[in-house]
């Protein structure tokens, strides 16, 4: 009699065991399951500081907020060289300066309320009253002035930058332009001044119109995503995300035992050979620019890097197919500073190839004495995943045989920033990351400019390349994308910088496909199917 | 009255030290590694610093038994010719630090009063900061190079020598020996260099073989956090910290890793035995004469 309960309870812990093991394995993203119940394990490196738009400016900031937040203008998957409508069209002023926003159907946020003009507009204030770091992308970065920004109707609004800025539709689809819900928002704490105080209640608690709402966020360890019912667009595939923290090599072994469905960041070693089943590897280009200075400034150069004929011997001696090869497969050498993938960018350009012959000749008739010239790179920063002294190592070997003599000079990145924003630096290497997908934002690159200023190269310095820059600002519409090649093509023949690579970036999936890089917001969880 | 009889020298009897078979054992590897330093030009390797972007990352096989690293050069190479980094810098810092420290410590061992110290606060300033920290604040300051990591080292290492010696010498000086040859007339630096110094030489070489693993440990912790080597010199240290962040290509950081070890635990077994040799309460050791 005494055995009867104890059966039982083993019974009951047997059945409940096979229960939890059935559970456990559908959990798994099993085809059989209906979308809302199906999950989707990301594996993704944070670095995360929170789910806060106005606030987030990081790569793992944008992937989450891309899955919670529609935004007025968007991309259509990878290609981010045309802006589309999602809560807005748009319209740009004759003279570039303005853009009109007009709001396009019907948008709910997952409260129940309808997205209006004046969402959009309280949310854009709110970037730029916050000071976040992404509200840069909201100023104009000359002047350091904010667009001004005005609801003109119930369903129209404009962003007025005080210059020409044919970028505004470019700027406008960062997941950091997300809009908020302003009624639910004001209710904990949302203004759209530095006593905004709703970056806790965004960190719990989504208050956008996109695909995903947030179910629990940890910024260190995961993120969990559930649909947003709300949502007006395609149903994602997907019911539930988890976007966990995970490093290169446990990705690695995640997605091979399928523990996670998508991983978003293993390198070119760690992706070699493992394309294999329903293991799928999706190589892509990173819009990250690695990139070498020659400084061009008499007391800096060393009465070097400043010759004409020494940048170009430098430019023909480098071998930017070893440098695609330490990269691995995938990456690319642009053709001018603009990134491959964005409007205006070059191709190919002649100046920038290798060819010994010329190097030597070059060389020769800069008047190089055997003088030797340092060249810095940043030792605890990489090039997605690229090593900048392993690069650096390259760009010696190649100097070196054609005659010049490098010597490296690592250091931190603080240290090295601090040097080369005075200007200080004979030579080196960098990376430069997109603020937002335009040529305009590679200006820079030009002499007098901010990154000009830094490799020493002033307005006076090369007239050529400062018309061209000034024809690509002015230029509107089809005419932009010639401008920027010309101005890049004036760039290579007379100029400091020399565009080295684009690193290659992986996707690796198990059993899941729809995930279409881009290079804003790395990949949007809901076109995963 | 009776003539005070002054002692006989203590003989570093090193030959005993050496029929250790610790000593021998650790002789051996670091006698391969001083030929291996001499003779690398001989040893028909591979340059260590051509490169061959095609092969990176190739694992060990005939044609590169150690494998490749992420530039295709190789690892054999570039690990042998390491020791010329290695070996000669620590041997500079352990001479280094032995001479400025003992120099120091006999100072202030004999003379005390202010002299001593002042040596001694300074002694303790260093000793306040974990050595590799600020080791990393001197090398971060005067900027990566395989000099100024020594330099570092240099900064941080001597107040230990100082304080061994400055004991030795405070047992030494009451001595009547030393009391009696400055009573025939001999000044304080005469008395320190033929009374004191030799007879308190011998625990301070035990110290310096024992430290020169620590020091082999502490350049390769530099260049491993990228304030010793500079690339593309090959360097142990540096290896490693190429090694590490490339999982998969297990031999990158395993052979300089290997390397790093043996020369280590070869001086480590060579101070133990000369330790051992010369410690009068152990058994086989140097006899020590007395009074």
């Amino acid at each position: 009699m005494n055995h009867l309960p104890a059966r039982l309870a083993a019974l009951t812990a047997t059945a409940a065991a096979v229960a939890l093991i059935v559970s456990g394995c559908s959990a798994g993203g099993g085809s059989t399951q209906s979308s809302s119940s199906k999950t989707l394990v990301v594996d993704n490196t944070f670095d995360l500081k929170t789910s806060d738009p106005a606030r987030a400016f990081e790569l793992t900031g944008s992937i989450v907020d891309k899955a919670l937040y529609e935004t007025a203008l968007t991309f259509e998957g990878s290609d981010v060289t045309k802006p589309v409508p999602q809560l807005t069209t748009y319209t740009m002023s004759d003279d570039n300066k303005t853009i009109t926003l007009t709001l396009n159907g019907k948008h709910v946020f997952s409260s129940g309320n309808p997205v209006t003009i004046d969402d959009i507009v309280w949310s854009y204030k709110r970037v730029q009253g916050i000071a976040g770091n992404p509200s840069f992308l909201l100023t104009n970065l000359s002047t350091g002035k904010p667009f001004a920004i005005e609801k003109t109707s119930d369903t129209t609004m404009t962003i007025t930058d005080t210059a020409a800025n044919p970028a505004l539709p470019f700027i406008l689809p960062n997941p950091s332009l997300g809009v908020l819900d302003e009624k639910t928002l004001e209710q904990h704490g949302g203004t759209t001044d530095k006593t905004d105080s709703a970056e806790q209640y965004l960190n719990g608690t989504s208050a956008g119109s996109g695909p995903y709402e947030l179910s629990s966020y940890n910024a260190t360890s995961k993120v969990v995503f559930k649909l947003n019912p709300k949502y007006v667009g395609t149903k994602p595939a997907f019911g539930r995300v988890v976007l966990n923290n995970v490093t290169g090599p446990s990705q690695k072994t995640d997605v091979q035992g399928n523990q996670a469905q998508l991983a978003l960041n293993l390198n070119s070693q760690q992706v070699s050979g493992l394309e294999s089943g329903s293991i799928k590897v999706a190589k892509f280009t990173s819009s990250n620019l690695g990139y070498l200075w020659l400084n061009q400034n008499a007391s800096v150069s060393g009465g070097v890097t400043n010759q004409p004929d020494f940048v170009k011997a430098v430019r023909h001696a480098i071998d930017y197919k070893s440098l695609q090869t330490i990269a691995g497969t995938g990456s690319t050498q642009p053709g001018g500073m603009v990134p491959s993938q964005f409007l205006g960018s070059l191709a190919s350009d002649e100046n920038n190839t290798t060819d010994s012959a010329a190097a030597k000749s070059d060389l020769q008739s800069s008047g190089y004495k055997g003088q030797t010239i340092t060249l810095s790179y940043p030792t605890d920063a990489t090039l997605d995943g690229v090593s900048f002294a392993d690069m650096a190592q390259s760009v010696q070997s190649n100097l070196e045989s054609a005659g010049v003599k490098v010597k490296l000079n690592g250091l931190p990145i603080a240290t090295l920033l601090d040097s080369f924003r005075a200007g200080k630096l004979q030579a080196g290497l960098m990376y430069w990351g997109p603020d937002f997908p335009d040529p305009s934002d590679y200006v820079t690159f030009s002499p007098g400019e901010g990154l000009g200023l830094r490799a020493g190269w002033t307005k006076d310095m090369s007239p050529s390349v400062t018309k061209a820059k000034e024809a690509a600002i002015a230029a509107q519409g089809d005419a932009r994308a010639s401008a920027y090649e010309a101005w890049q093509k004036a760039a290579n023949a007379d100029g400091a910088f020399v565009p080295l690579l684009q690193a290659a970036r992986y996707q690796v999936t198990n059993g899941v496909s729809g995930n279409v890089p881009n290079a804003i917001w790395t990949v949007d969880l809901a076109t995963v199917e | 009255m009776t003539a005070v009889q002054l002692p006989r020298r203590r003989a570093l009897r090193v030959p005993v030290a050496w029929r250790r078979p610790a000593a021998i054992a650790g002789s051996v590897v670091l006698l391969a590694w001083v030929l291996v330093a001499l003779l690398d030009p001989l040893l028909g390797l591979q340059d260590p610093l051509q490169q061959s972007v095609g092969d990176a990352f190739r694992a060990p096989s005939a044609a590169h038994p150690f494998g490749t690293d992420a530039l295709g050069r190789d690892v054999l190479s570039r690990t042998l010719w390491g020791v010329r980094s290695s070996l000669p810098l620590a041997v500079a810092l352990v001479a280094g630090s032995l001479v400025v420290g003992s120099v120091l410590g006999a100072v202030a061992g004999y003379l005390g009063g202010a002299v001593d110290e002042v040596i001694m606060r300074i002694a303790d300033l260093v000793f306040a900061f974990p050595t590799i920290i600020l080791a990393m604040v001197v090398a971060a300051a005067l900027g990566p190079s395989l000099l100024n990591a020594v330099v570092a080292l240099l900064v941080v290492s001597w107040p230990n020598y100082a304080r061994v010696m400055r004991s030795l010498v405070l047992g030494a000086r009451g001595q009547e020996y030393v009391v009696a040859g400055r009573l025939l007339g001999a000044g304080p630096f005469t008395s320190l260099r033929r009374d004191v110094l030799p007879n308190v030489s011998a625990p301070m070489l035990v110290l310096a073989m024992l430290d020169f693993g620590n020091q082999i440990l502490l350049l390769a912790g530099l260049s491993f956090l990228g304030l010793g080597a500079v690339p593309p010199t090959p360097e142990w240290g540096s290896m490693v910290a190429d090694g590490v962040t490339q999982f998969s290509s297990w031999w990158l950081a395993t052979f300089p890793g290997l390397a790093i070890f043996s020369v280590v635990v070869a001086f480590n077994l060579i101070g133990d035995s000369l330790r051992d040799a010369l410690d009068p309460r152990t058994a086989g050791a140097v006899q020590g004469s007395s009074i």
